[in-house]
Protein backbone atom coordinates (compact mmCIF):
# COMPACT_ATOMS: atom_id res chain seq x y z
CA UNK A 1 0.00 0.00 0.00
CA UNK A 2 1.82 3.38 -0.87
CA UNK A 3 -0.73 6.24 -0.32
CA UNK A 4 0.13 7.64 2.67
CA UNK A 5 -3.14 8.33 4.24
CA UNK A 6 -4.37 4.99 3.58
CA UNK A 7 -1.17 3.51 5.29
CA UNK A 8 -1.39 6.20 7.98
CA UNK A 9 -5.15 4.79 9.04
CA UNK A 10 -3.92 1.02 8.38
CA UNK A 11 -0.75 1.59 11.11
CA UNK A 12 -2.04 3.93 13.79
CA UNK A 13 -3.18 2.05 16.91
CA UNK A 14 -4.30 3.01 20.54
CA UNK A 15 -1.82 4.22 22.52
CA UNK A 16 -1.91 3.42 26.12
CA UNK A 17 1.46 3.57 27.39
CA UNK A 18 3.48 6.59 27.30
CA UNK A 19 7.02 8.00 28.26
CA UNK A 20 7.06 10.78 30.55
CA UNK A 21 8.84 13.02 26.92
CA UNK A 22 6.91 16.30 26.84
CA UNK A 23 4.85 16.75 23.75
CA UNK A 24 5.73 19.85 22.08
CA UNK A 25 3.09 22.62 22.17
CA UNK A 26 3.90 22.90 18.08
CA UNK A 27 2.97 19.47 18.01
CA UNK A 28 -0.12 19.82 20.24
CA UNK A 29 -1.34 22.56 17.65
CA UNK A 30 -0.81 20.50 14.55
CA UNK A 31 -3.49 18.31 15.94
CA UNK A 32 -5.83 20.72 17.05
CA UNK A 33 -5.35 22.17 13.44
CA UNK A 34 -6.51 18.94 11.80
CA UNK A 35 -9.31 18.41 14.06
CA UNK A 36 -10.49 21.68 13.01
CA UNK A 37 -10.37 20.18 9.42
CA UNK A 38 -12.85 17.24 10.29
CA UNK A 39 -15.98 16.97 8.63
CA UNK A 40 -18.76 18.60 10.91
CA UNK A 41 -22.63 18.30 10.23
CA UNK A 42 -24.33 21.72 8.50
CA UNK A 43 -20.37 23.29 9.17
CA UNK A 44 -21.54 24.59 12.23
CA UNK A 45 -18.20 23.26 13.70
CA UNK A 46 -20.12 22.90 17.72
CA UNK A 47 -17.08 21.03 19.11
CA UNK A 48 -14.69 22.80 20.90
CA UNK A 49 -11.35 21.60 21.89
CA UNK A 50 -9.43 22.50 25.34
CA UNK A 51 -6.17 21.70 25.41
CA UNK A 52 -3.20 21.44 28.13
CA UNK A 53 -0.02 20.39 28.27
CA UNK A 54 0.14 21.57 31.85
CA UNK A 55 1.75 18.58 34.32
CA UNK A 56 -0.38 18.98 37.10
CA UNK A 57 -3.80 19.75 35.16
CA UNK A 58 -2.97 16.15 33.61
CA UNK A 59 -2.28 14.57 36.61
CA UNK A 60 -5.49 15.73 37.67
CA UNK A 61 -7.37 15.16 34.66
CA UNK A 62 -6.00 11.23 34.94
CA UNK A 63 -7.31 11.14 38.46
CA UNK A 64 -11.10 11.59 37.42
CA UNK A 65 -10.97 9.58 34.16
CA UNK A 66 -10.79 5.87 35.10
CA UNK A 67 -10.69 4.90 31.28
CA UNK A 68 -6.99 6.71 31.38
CA UNK A 69 -4.80 4.00 31.02
CA UNK A 70 -2.18 5.83 29.44
CA UNK A 71 -0.50 9.13 31.83
CA UNK A 72 -0.48 11.48 28.64
CA UNK A 73 1.83 14.72 28.61
CA UNK A 74 -0.64 16.50 26.80
CA UNK A 75 -4.28 16.38 26.35
CA UNK A 76 -6.86 17.43 24.05
CA UNK A 77 -10.77 17.22 25.39
CA UNK A 78 -12.92 17.56 22.85
CA UNK A 79 -16.40 19.16 24.14
CA UNK A 80 -19.88 20.22 22.49
CA UNK A 81 -21.22 23.71 23.01
CA UNK A 82 -24.74 22.53 23.94
CA UNK A 83 -25.74 26.41 23.92
CA UNK A 84 -24.57 26.86 20.61
CA UNK A 85 -26.04 23.72 19.75
CA UNK A 86 -29.81 24.62 21.05
CA UNK A 87 -29.19 28.06 19.09
CA UNK A 88 -29.87 25.83 16.42
CA UNK A 89 -32.41 23.91 17.40
CA UNK A 90 -31.05 20.70 18.54
CA UNK A 91 -32.52 19.13 21.36
CA UNK A 92 -30.06 18.31 24.52
CA UNK A 93 -29.90 14.77 23.55
CA UNK A 94 -29.56 14.83 19.81
CA UNK A 95 -27.05 12.33 18.69
CA UNK A 96 -25.24 14.43 15.72
CA UNK A 97 -23.34 16.53 17.77
CA UNK A 98 -21.47 13.36 18.92
CA UNK A 99 -21.23 11.68 15.78
CA UNK A 100 -18.98 15.36 14.97
CA UNK A 101 -16.95 14.62 17.73
CA UNK A 102 -15.62 11.51 16.64
CA UNK A 103 -14.70 12.39 13.75
CA UNK A 104 -12.98 15.61 15.33
CA UNK A 105 -11.22 12.88 17.15
CA UNK A 106 -10.29 10.28 14.90
CA UNK A 107 -8.96 13.27 12.77
CA UNK A 108 -6.78 13.97 16.09
CA UNK A 109 -5.76 10.39 15.93
CA UNK A 110 -4.61 10.14 12.57
CA UNK A 111 -3.44 13.85 12.96
CA UNK A 112 -1.01 12.42 16.09
CA UNK A 113 0.10 9.14 13.82
CA UNK A 114 1.52 11.58 11.29
CA UNK A 115 3.52 13.18 13.50
CA UNK A 116 4.86 10.86 15.22
CA UNK A 117 3.34 10.78 18.34
CA UNK A 118 0.81 8.20 20.19
CA UNK A 119 -2.52 9.00 21.02
CA UNK A 120 -5.19 7.41 22.57
CA UNK A 121 -9.05 8.62 22.87
CA UNK A 122 -10.42 8.13 25.94
CA UNK A 123 -14.40 8.55 27.04
CA UNK A 124 -14.89 7.06 30.40
CA UNK A 125 -14.36 10.12 32.45
CA UNK A 126 -16.59 12.25 34.89
CA UNK A 127 -18.03 14.95 33.00
CA UNK A 128 -18.80 16.90 36.13
CA UNK A 129 -15.43 16.32 37.27
CA UNK A 130 -13.64 16.96 33.66
CA UNK A 131 -15.43 20.22 33.70
CA UNK A 132 -14.16 21.21 37.43
CA UNK A 133 -10.32 20.50 36.09
CA UNK A 134 -10.57 22.20 33.06
CA UNK A 135 -13.10 25.13 34.57
CA UNK A 136 -14.86 24.57 31.23
CA UNK A 137 -17.47 27.04 30.16
CA UNK A 138 -21.25 26.65 31.05
CA UNK A 139 -22.90 24.80 28.21
CA UNK A 140 -19.19 23.28 27.36
CA UNK A 141 -20.12 19.24 27.95
CA UNK A 142 -16.74 17.57 27.97
CA UNK A 143 -16.99 14.34 25.59
CA UNK A 144 -13.57 12.65 24.61
CA UNK A 145 -10.36 13.39 25.61
CA UNK A 146 -7.60 12.31 22.83
CA UNK A 147 -4.76 11.72 24.90
CA UNK A 148 -1.14 12.43 23.65
CA UNK A 149 2.86 11.27 23.92
CA UNK A 150 5.30 9.27 22.99
CA UNK A 151 4.74 5.19 22.89
CA UNK A 152 6.40 3.27 25.68
CA UNK A 153 8.18 0.07 23.71
CA UNK A 154 5.89 -2.26 25.08
CA UNK A 155 2.08 -1.26 24.98
CA UNK A 156 -0.59 -3.39 27.04
CA UNK A 157 -2.31 -6.31 25.38
CA UNK A 158 -5.09 -4.74 23.58
CA UNK A 159 -8.84 -5.34 24.95
CA UNK A 160 -9.51 -8.28 22.73
CA UNK A 161 -6.06 -9.09 20.55
CA UNK A 162 -7.13 -12.79 18.95
CA UNK A 163 -10.30 -10.90 17.21
CA UNK A 164 -8.86 -10.38 13.60
CA UNK A 165 -12.01 -8.46 11.78
CA UNK A 166 -11.86 -7.77 8.16
CA UNK A 167 -14.28 -5.36 6.02
CA UNK A 168 -16.31 -7.96 5.42
CA UNK A 169 -17.24 -8.92 8.58
CA UNK A 170 -18.48 -5.90 9.64
CA UNK A 171 -20.29 -4.89 5.88
CA UNK A 172 -23.58 -5.99 4.36
CA UNK A 173 -24.20 -6.12 0.60
CA UNK A 174 -27.69 -4.58 -0.12
CA UNK A 175 -29.35 -6.28 -2.38
CA UNK A 176 -27.84 -9.17 -1.07
CA UNK A 177 -24.69 -11.32 -3.14
CA UNK B 1 13.95 -4.46 51.99
CA UNK B 2 10.46 -3.54 52.63
CA UNK B 3 9.35 -1.93 55.81
CA UNK B 4 7.40 -3.70 58.65
CA UNK B 5 3.72 -4.68 57.99
CA UNK B 6 2.19 -2.16 60.54
CA UNK B 7 3.67 0.79 58.34
CA UNK B 8 1.51 3.16 56.28
CA UNK B 9 1.81 2.22 52.60
CA UNK B 10 -0.35 4.87 50.85
CA UNK B 11 -0.19 8.44 51.40
CA UNK B 12 -2.76 11.33 51.31
CA UNK B 13 -2.09 11.72 47.69
CA UNK B 14 -1.95 7.75 46.85
CA UNK B 15 -5.26 7.90 48.74
CA UNK B 16 -6.47 10.40 47.23
CA UNK B 17 -5.99 9.50 43.96
CA UNK B 18 -7.55 6.19 44.08
CA UNK B 19 -10.78 8.24 45.95
CA UNK B 20 -11.02 9.99 42.86
CA UNK B 21 -11.04 6.89 40.47
CA UNK B 22 -13.17 4.78 42.62
CA UNK B 23 -15.71 7.59 42.87
CA UNK B 24 -15.61 8.78 38.96
CA UNK B 25 -15.40 4.87 37.87
CA UNK B 26 -18.86 4.54 40.10
CA UNK B 27 -20.17 7.30 37.51
CA UNK B 28 -18.48 6.00 34.84
CA UNK B 29 -19.99 2.45 35.13
CA UNK B 30 -23.35 3.70 35.13
CA UNK B 31 -23.00 4.69 31.46
CA UNK B 32 -20.45 1.81 30.58
CA UNK B 33 -20.67 -1.48 28.87
CA UNK B 34 -21.49 -4.14 31.99
CA UNK B 35 -18.06 -5.70 31.14
CA UNK B 36 -15.70 -2.77 32.18
CA UNK B 37 -17.21 -3.50 35.58
CA UNK B 38 -14.68 -6.07 36.39
CA UNK B 39 -12.13 -4.28 34.49
CA UNK B 40 -11.99 -1.02 36.30
CA UNK B 41 -11.88 -2.60 40.07
CA UNK B 42 -9.23 -4.65 38.95
CA UNK B 43 -7.22 -1.32 37.24
CA UNK B 44 -8.37 0.29 40.93
CA UNK B 45 -6.49 -2.63 42.55
CA UNK B 46 -3.49 -2.44 40.08
CA UNK B 47 -3.17 1.16 40.98
CA UNK B 48 -3.17 0.48 44.93
CA UNK B 49 -0.55 -2.53 44.03
CA UNK B 50 1.39 0.12 42.63
CA UNK B 51 1.39 2.84 45.21
CA UNK B 52 1.93 -0.08 48.30
CA UNK B 53 4.75 -2.53 46.52
CA UNK B 54 7.69 -0.56 47.69
CA UNK B 55 6.33 0.36 50.96
CA UNK B 56 4.70 -3.36 52.02
CA UNK B 57 5.72 -6.45 53.95
CA UNK B 58 6.92 -9.50 51.74
CA UNK B 59 3.87 -11.23 51.68
CA UNK B 60 1.49 -8.22 50.46
CA UNK B 61 4.48 -7.28 48.18
CA UNK B 62 4.51 -10.91 46.80
CA UNK B 63 0.65 -10.95 46.10
CA UNK B 64 1.07 -7.91 44.17
CA UNK B 65 4.11 -8.43 41.79
CA UNK B 66 3.02 -12.12 41.45
CA UNK B 67 -0.33 -13.24 41.02
CA UNK B 68 -2.28 -9.51 40.63
CA UNK B 69 0.19 -8.13 38.00
CA UNK B 70 -0.22 -11.21 36.26
CA UNK B 71 -3.56 -10.41 35.82
CA UNK B 72 -4.15 -8.47 32.29
CA UNK B 73 -4.83 -4.75 32.73
CA UNK B 74 -7.44 -4.28 30.14
CA UNK B 75 -8.53 -8.04 30.21
CA UNK B 76 -12.54 -8.56 30.00
CA UNK B 77 -14.67 -11.42 30.65
CA UNK B 78 -15.96 -11.60 26.58
CA UNK B 79 -14.84 -14.64 24.52
CA UNK B 80 -13.33 -16.04 27.11
CA UNK B 81 -15.12 -15.90 30.05
CA UNK B 82 -14.26 -19.24 31.95
CA UNK B 83 -10.43 -18.33 31.47
CA UNK B 84 -11.43 -14.62 32.57
CA UNK B 85 -12.86 -16.50 35.69
CA UNK B 86 -10.50 -18.68 36.38
CA UNK B 87 -7.46 -16.36 36.15
CA UNK B 88 -10.02 -14.06 38.74
CA UNK B 89 -9.99 -16.84 41.04
CA UNK B 90 -6.29 -17.42 41.42
CA UNK B 91 -5.73 -13.77 42.05
CA UNK B 92 -8.73 -14.62 45.11
CA UNK B 93 -7.22 -17.51 46.38
CA UNK B 94 -4.05 -15.72 46.31
CA UNK B 95 -5.30 -12.56 48.43
CA UNK B 96 -6.79 -15.04 50.84
CA UNK B 97 -3.49 -17.36 51.23
CA UNK B 98 -2.17 -14.11 52.59
CA UNK B 99 -5.31 -13.17 54.46
CA UNK B 100 -5.04 -16.21 56.44
CA UNK B 101 -1.56 -16.66 56.81
CA UNK B 102 -1.10 -12.98 57.92
CA UNK B 103 -4.64 -12.87 60.29
CA UNK B 104 -5.59 -16.49 60.95
CA UNK B 105 -2.84 -19.03 60.56
CA UNK B 106 -2.97 -19.75 64.20
CA UNK B 107 -6.46 -20.62 64.58
CA UNK B 108 -7.42 -21.77 61.33
CA UNK B 109 -8.53 -24.74 61.30
CA UNK B 110 -10.87 -27.11 58.80
CA UNK B 111 -13.59 -30.52 59.74
CA UNK B 112 -16.85 -30.30 59.98
CA UNK B 113 -19.23 -27.86 61.40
Amino acid sequence: MTDPVLAAIRSRRVVRAMTEEPVGRDTVEAVLDAGRWAPTAGNRHLQRFVATVDPGTLRVLRMVSPGMIQRPTAAVTICVDRASAEAYGFRPDAPGLSVDVGTAAATMLLAAHALGVGAGPVSSFSRAAVGVVLALPAGWVPELIVCLGHPEAVQPPALNPRRALGWQDLTTWVPAE
Amino acid sequence: MRRMSAAWVLDEDDALELLAYLVTAARTQVDEAAEYGPMRLLTAAHRLAEKIDSRSSDGTGALVDGPLRRMPLLAVPRDDRDGYVARLDEVCRSVAELLVARYASASATTGPV
